[in-house]
């Protein structure tokens, strides 16, 4: 019988919700046990209402929870807000002040009071984690042992004002426990706890990519963060840009001289990137760029979640050029596409283009450690001895695929000649009326190869007359969704994207022609659907869309299909 | 020896007549051959606009960007490529309007490139409107009552920036530009040539003889590490304008700052799968 429970702490920006949520994570990780952790913050530093959605499961998890069955209230606004949608055994850890002690399944305790008979009250989180891994049964060595490896950096007195604040928040639960209990033998296991922009900052480690330009925005911000620690190990260069435009004009600039490059941003920095994004097309010069996509238009909700950057991501920039777009599902599918977008941008000299989002970016999940490193790294540059005359080297030779052979700058006798202006072979300025023709015939004609290069949406349960449709990080919740209502003996299956442009129309056709199609998207105008209808012929019956900002839930989507099906 | 005509090609160049663009172009040639750098190893960026079509014309790598985008890009290619001779062929609009942030950024971050910029006081590209530089009340085909916005002036604001390197050229001195290349390219950091040019189709009032009739060379005794002098040599705009090396101080280049650039230029690491996989676990 699978244990599976989930923990919800909420309460106001700067109470340290994500700490505790942090400590519980790997105290269950070093236990064996699986966790999916869903942070729910506003754009503030200070008050308001954040939580953090902590599941944790003796079998491995791929979304997040949505029924609660311990709240950490660490304020009443957190108790009130939620005391309506508690399980039925839910137990409720409050932080009072006034009324201490256990009453109808809720334990007061007074987390900041504890900390300071601790020695100091910016213990409070601790005193949190050790209330709630003393309800969750874990033995207090777990934590003591998280709690020194933690802090030891910050000296000894800290780590011991840690323990015993630890101490009093475990004491302080006595001997409740929950109604569902794990085992908290230690288990080394092979996996590790990971979230979607550690998953890319890796991709691109994995690459080879060397040079990161970017401008803060949420929630693209935490991919450059992850690339931080590998800066002392690898040869890394960051540099916070301007703004958006010169972020990817110097990714654009370092890869013209070589060097593969990555800039990241959500969709308002995107719009000021677009510019850039046709640079690098018509000089055909290798360039990805993360989205991380965020509700708009303008400024929408910065730390919000949602999936409405598809249809800008595949037009952004003027007239026509062939690009990549990727959506990843999770963590594992972020790397692997980060590592494939960058292969194929410099395969085909185009850009490429990551669709990444809030959820997926900041949820944590327990993943198996299989982040492979290639040991040969395919690379497309062209050199002096791969020419007959480099003299007469032509950056943009017209060749039977359309990829001309890429030398780089300052390597050798060949010149290399580049412009965003419409050039010849040459890469001279060119207004020939059939040049012109003949460079969108070189550049459009990589399309075929392109799309050999995709792999085709994946389909579960693809006899069922009805399936859900979705794309990006919405994956597992879709699966989920899609499994429970198997299990009460509804017939659906479900299409999952993930490779999105360059499409293959025949395929997708056969993928979605005679079946009852609904859309499951974040975002208001079922961007996916358009997609579709406009690339297949194909009209989605219905869809269910989420353009709250807020996380998408299996049992949001499993109301929704019913409303649809009655 | 690099000659200056290694730096010709056959492109056909599509100035007006006139312009001063020529001697610029012809300078740069003279400049680069002076300090015997062949054309394989130069790399020429630059923005739109007349000035931005500079590298065409020119023997080398090119890299012909967006408008205001050139510094940027310039930055991305140094840092990733530090033996790159980088040159930036901008003009009044692309740098100074359109460019402007970059301009400001990329004077913090002391990118070893040389800046050139074209400054004729006037859009040229598109035709004769005013630029960031044009003098308040400068009657164009679109500004019928006169600019309203009073000019930039890029000196001073290069020099309160920061900037460790700041020249200003007229293309009818051509020798004295040359010389101001060259140094430009020898100094270690960032280096700005604003070079006064006339504009023979659309500038009526800022003409060669106006410039000839203004422009003086700085007096050889200007100590060209004195600020306070430098920034009154870049205040001076009117009956007198002055020409030379106004500042000059020594720096520490950007790719000079970065830890990971001290050993050898970004592009020349090899990549460690081994090194990566073990960074990773």
């Amino acid at each position: 019988m699978t244990t599976d429970i989930t923990v919800k702490i909420g309460g106001a920006a700067g109470q340290g919700i994500q700490t505790i949520g942090t400590l519980l994570s790997q105290v269950c990780h070093t236990a064996g046990l699986f966790i999916f952790s869903v942070d729910d913050f506003e754009s503030r530093i200070r008050g308001g209402h954040s939580f953090n959605l902590l599941r944790i499961s003796d079998e491995p998890v791929k979304g997040p929870g949505s029924s609660v069955d311990i709240l950490v209230a660490l304020d009443q606004q957190t108790l009130s807000l939620n005391r309506g949608n508690l399980e039925k055994d839910a137990m409720i850890i409050l932080n009072s002040d006034t009324e201490t002690g256990f009453k109808d399944n809720t334990l007061a305790i007074p987390l900041k009071g504890l900390a300071r008979e601790a020695g100091g009250a910016i213990t409070a989180n601790t005193v949190a984690a050790g209330a709630i891994l003393s309800i969750l049964g874990a033995p207090f060595d777990a934590l003591e042992t998280l709690l020194t490896r933690r802090f030891t950096a910050k000296g000894e007195k800290i780590v011991s004002l840690n323990i015993a604040a630890a101490g009093k928040g475990y004491d302080a639960a006595g001997d409740l426990r929950f109604l569902r209990q794990f085992s908290w033998t230690p288990k080394q296991t092979n996996t590790v706890i990971i979230n979607g922009v550690k998953a890319a900052a890796m991709g691109a480690l994995a690459s080879d990519c060397r040079f990161f330009s970017f401008y803060p925005m949420s929630p693209a911000t935490g991919v450059m963060t992850s690339v931080v620690p590998f800066m002392d190990k690898l040869p890394i260069v960051m540099e916070q840009a301007e703004d958006e435009i010169a972020a990817v004009n110097m990714a654009v600039g370092a890869s013209f001289a070589g060097v593969r490059s990555l800039t990241a941003t959500s969709g308002g920095g995107f719009c000021l990137m677009t510019e850039g994004l046709g640079l690098a097309a018509i000089s055909e010069t290798p360039l990805v760029i993360i989205d991380a996509q965020r509700p708009g238009p303008a400024t929408g909700l910065p730390t919000r979640t949602g999936q409405a950057d598809l249809l800008f991501a595949l037009n952004a920039s003027q007239d026509a050029f062939p690009r990549f777009v990727f959506a990843p599902g999770n963590p594992m599918e972020t790397y692997e596409l980060t590592k494939k977008a960058f292969t194929l941008s410099e395969k085909y000299q185009v850009p490429a283009i990551i669709l990444l989002d809030q959820f997926l970016n900041t949820s944590q999940v327990t993943q198996e450690n299989c982040f492979t490193v290639e040991k040969d790294l395919s690379r497309f540059i062209c050199h002096d001895m791969d020419m007959e005359e480099p003299e007469k080297y032509l950056r943009y030779r017209f060749t039977n695929d359309g990829i001309s052979p890429r030398a780089v700058p300052g390597r050798g006798k060949a010149l290399v000649r580049a412009t965003g202006n419409e050039h010849n072979e040459a890469g001279q300025i060119s207004e020939d009326a059939e040049n012109k023709k003949a460079m969108n015939a070189k550049r459009n004609g990589k399309h075929a190869a392109m799309l050999a290069e995709m792999t085709a949406p994946q389909v579960f349960h693809g006899d069922s007359a009805t399936l859900l449709v979705g794309w990006g990080s919405s994956r597992e919740i879709i699966l989920e969704a899609c499994r429970i209502m198997r299990q009460q003996g509804r017939d659906m299956g479900a299409v999952i994207i993930k490779d999105i442009w360059p499409l293959d129309r025949q395929q997708w056709t056969e993928i979605l022609e005679n079946k009852t199609l609904i859309m499951v998207e974040q975002n208001s105008n079922c961007q996916m659907g358009m997609l579709i209808s406009q690339e297949t012929g194909i009209f989605y019956d219905a869809a269910i869309l989420k353009d709250d900002g807020r996380p998408l839930y299996p049992e949001y989507i499993i109301k929704k299909t019913q409303d649809i099906m009655e | 020896m690099v000659q200056a005509s290694d730096y010709n090609n056959d492109f056909e160049n599509k100035w007006c007549p006139g312009c001063g663009n020529f001697p610029i172009l012809a300078a740069m040639k003279e400049a680069f051959a002076a300090q015997n750098i062949p054309p394989e190893k130069m790399m020429f960026i630059s923005g739109i606009g007349q000035a931005g079509k500079t590298p065409h014309f020119i023997q080398g790598n090119i890299f012909h960007t967006l408008h205001g985008r050139a510094l940027p890009v310039a930055t991305g290619a140094k840092t990733a490529n530090h033996d790159l001779n980088v040159v930036v062929n901008s003009g009044d609009g692309d740098c100074y309007g359109e460019g402007g942030n970059h301009f400001l950024a990329a004077i913090r971050r002391n990118v070893d490139i040389a800046l050139l910029v074209h400054n004729n006081q006037v859009y040229g590209l598109t035709k004769g409107q005013a630029s960031p530089t044009t003098a308040l009340g400068t009657v164009t085909r679109l500004q019928k009552q006169g600019t309203v916005s009073q000019p930039f002036n890029p000196l001073a604001v290069a020099l309160a920036a920061g900037a460790g390197f700041v020249a200003r050229g007229f293309s009818g001195k051509p020798e004295q530009l040359t010389a101001l290349i060259q140094r430009a390219m020898q100094y270690r950091g960032f280096a700005l040539i604003d070079i006064l040019q006339p504009c023979v189709s659309f500038n009526k009032i800022n003409t060669q003889k106006w410039y000839m009739d203004r422009v003086y060379d700085i007096d050889v005794s200007h100590d060209p590490g004195d600020f306070a002098k430098a920034m009154g040599l870049a205040m001076e705009w009117g009956d007198k304008i002055p020409t030379g090396i106004l500042y000059e101080k020594e720096g520490v280049p950007f790719h000079q700052r970065i830890k990971e650039l001290s050993e050898k230029p970004l592009i020349d690491h090899v990549f460690d799968p081994e090194k990566v996989a073990a960074a990773f676990s």
